[in-house]
């Protein structure tokens, strides 16, 4: 059950914050930029299309000239694959005789420093 | 304003640009006043409250179709407000400094009562402005969403991205300090 102090406290908080009702001139100034938003995105859009001629968008459409960007694709894929490897070649820790003399010469004096 | 009137409408697949603007347009219209009220009790001023409302109705219909398709259903007032909250939060950053008016000097609406009675509970009403303002951002925020925009405790909870439980304490928490400023502010003892 409600406190008989925190209901007067409420019905106060309630009186001192009433909803403000937004001045006229907030209503047509968002109304207004909203407009201008849309419509810009409209004529963007319209301006963008008419931009493109006849020929390109038929070309745009035509299959053989998709070959050079995926070509583009594949090759900038290629090279990346290759950084990867060389690069992970490049991590991997060294094998073979000279690489285990200098780890076990390494292990000796970390023991000998404990 | 009753939050049922702006809920989000049912998803469908893809929403022409059309149906889009009409759907924001009755948000807008269900919630300009809240979105307003909010901005002007969180800055203290017409002038920044206008550009808040402003902002947050233009960030608002950026993000509109998203945020209607992940409300699934839901109201979207809290969203409303949680813009607004943000861009706030935005304005002191970027100003370096609070506002140039706050809460407390905010005039408390009129009353249609005797002089005497008008005096007396604008002066109570002047008092609790200025306790909100001892009052921790994120309490005074919840007991602005309550008594103005009449919001319950999950809108609250998804405004300020808390959970049901958390706000709940935090509403009482916020009433129960109030209740001791206006206490301490009157010299009264303290039932606790």
């Amino acid at each position: 059950m409600t406190e008989p102090g925190r209901m007067d406290l409420e019905a106060l908080l309630a009186d001192a914050l009433r909803p403000i009702e937004p001045p006229e001139k907030v209503a047509g100034r968002v109304e207004s930029t909203l407009s201008a938003i849309t419509e810009e995105a409209a004529a963007a859009l319209g301006s963008w299309a008419e931009e493109l001629s006849d020929s390109e968008l038929e070309s745009l459409r035509d299959p053989r000239n998709w070959v050079r960007p995926v070509a583009a694709v594949a090759v900038g894929g290629l090279a990346a694959g290759a950084l990867v490897v060389v690069e992970a070649r490049r991590r991997r820790k060294p094998t073979g005789l000279r690489a285990n003399a200098s780890r076990l010469i390494g292990d000796f004096g970390s023991e000998l420093r404990r | 304003m009753s939050e049922g009137e702006a809920q989000a409408p049912s998803k469908s697949p893809s929403p022409s640009k059309a149906e889009l603007d009409r759907d924001f347009s009755e948000l807008y219209k269900a919630h300009l006043r809240d979105v307003y009220s909010y901005a002007y009790y969180r800055v203290g001023n017409h002038h920044d409250a206008e550009d808040l409302t402003e902002q947050a109705f233009l960030q608002a219909y950026r993000h509109f179709e998203r945020a209607r398709q992940e409300s699934d259903g839901r109201p979207m007032r809290p969203w409303l407000i949680r813009i607004a909250h943000n861009l706030a939060a935005n304005l002191y950053r970027d100003r370096s400094r609070r506002p140039v008016a706050n809460i407390e000097a905010v005039e408390p609406p009129a009353h249609p009562h005797t002089t005497e009675q008008v005096v007396e509970g604008r002066e109570e009403l002047r008092l609790i402005m200025r306790m909100l303002r001892g009052l921790p951002e994120e309490r005074r925020e919840a007991l602005i969403m309550r008594f103005a925009l009449g919001m319950d405790n999950r809108e609250i909870a998804r405004a300020l991205g808390k959970t049901d439980g958390a706000t709940k304490v935090l509403i009482h928490r916020a009433l129960k300090q109030l209740s001791e400023l206006m206490e301490a502010e009157r010299g009264e003892p303290r039932d606790d």
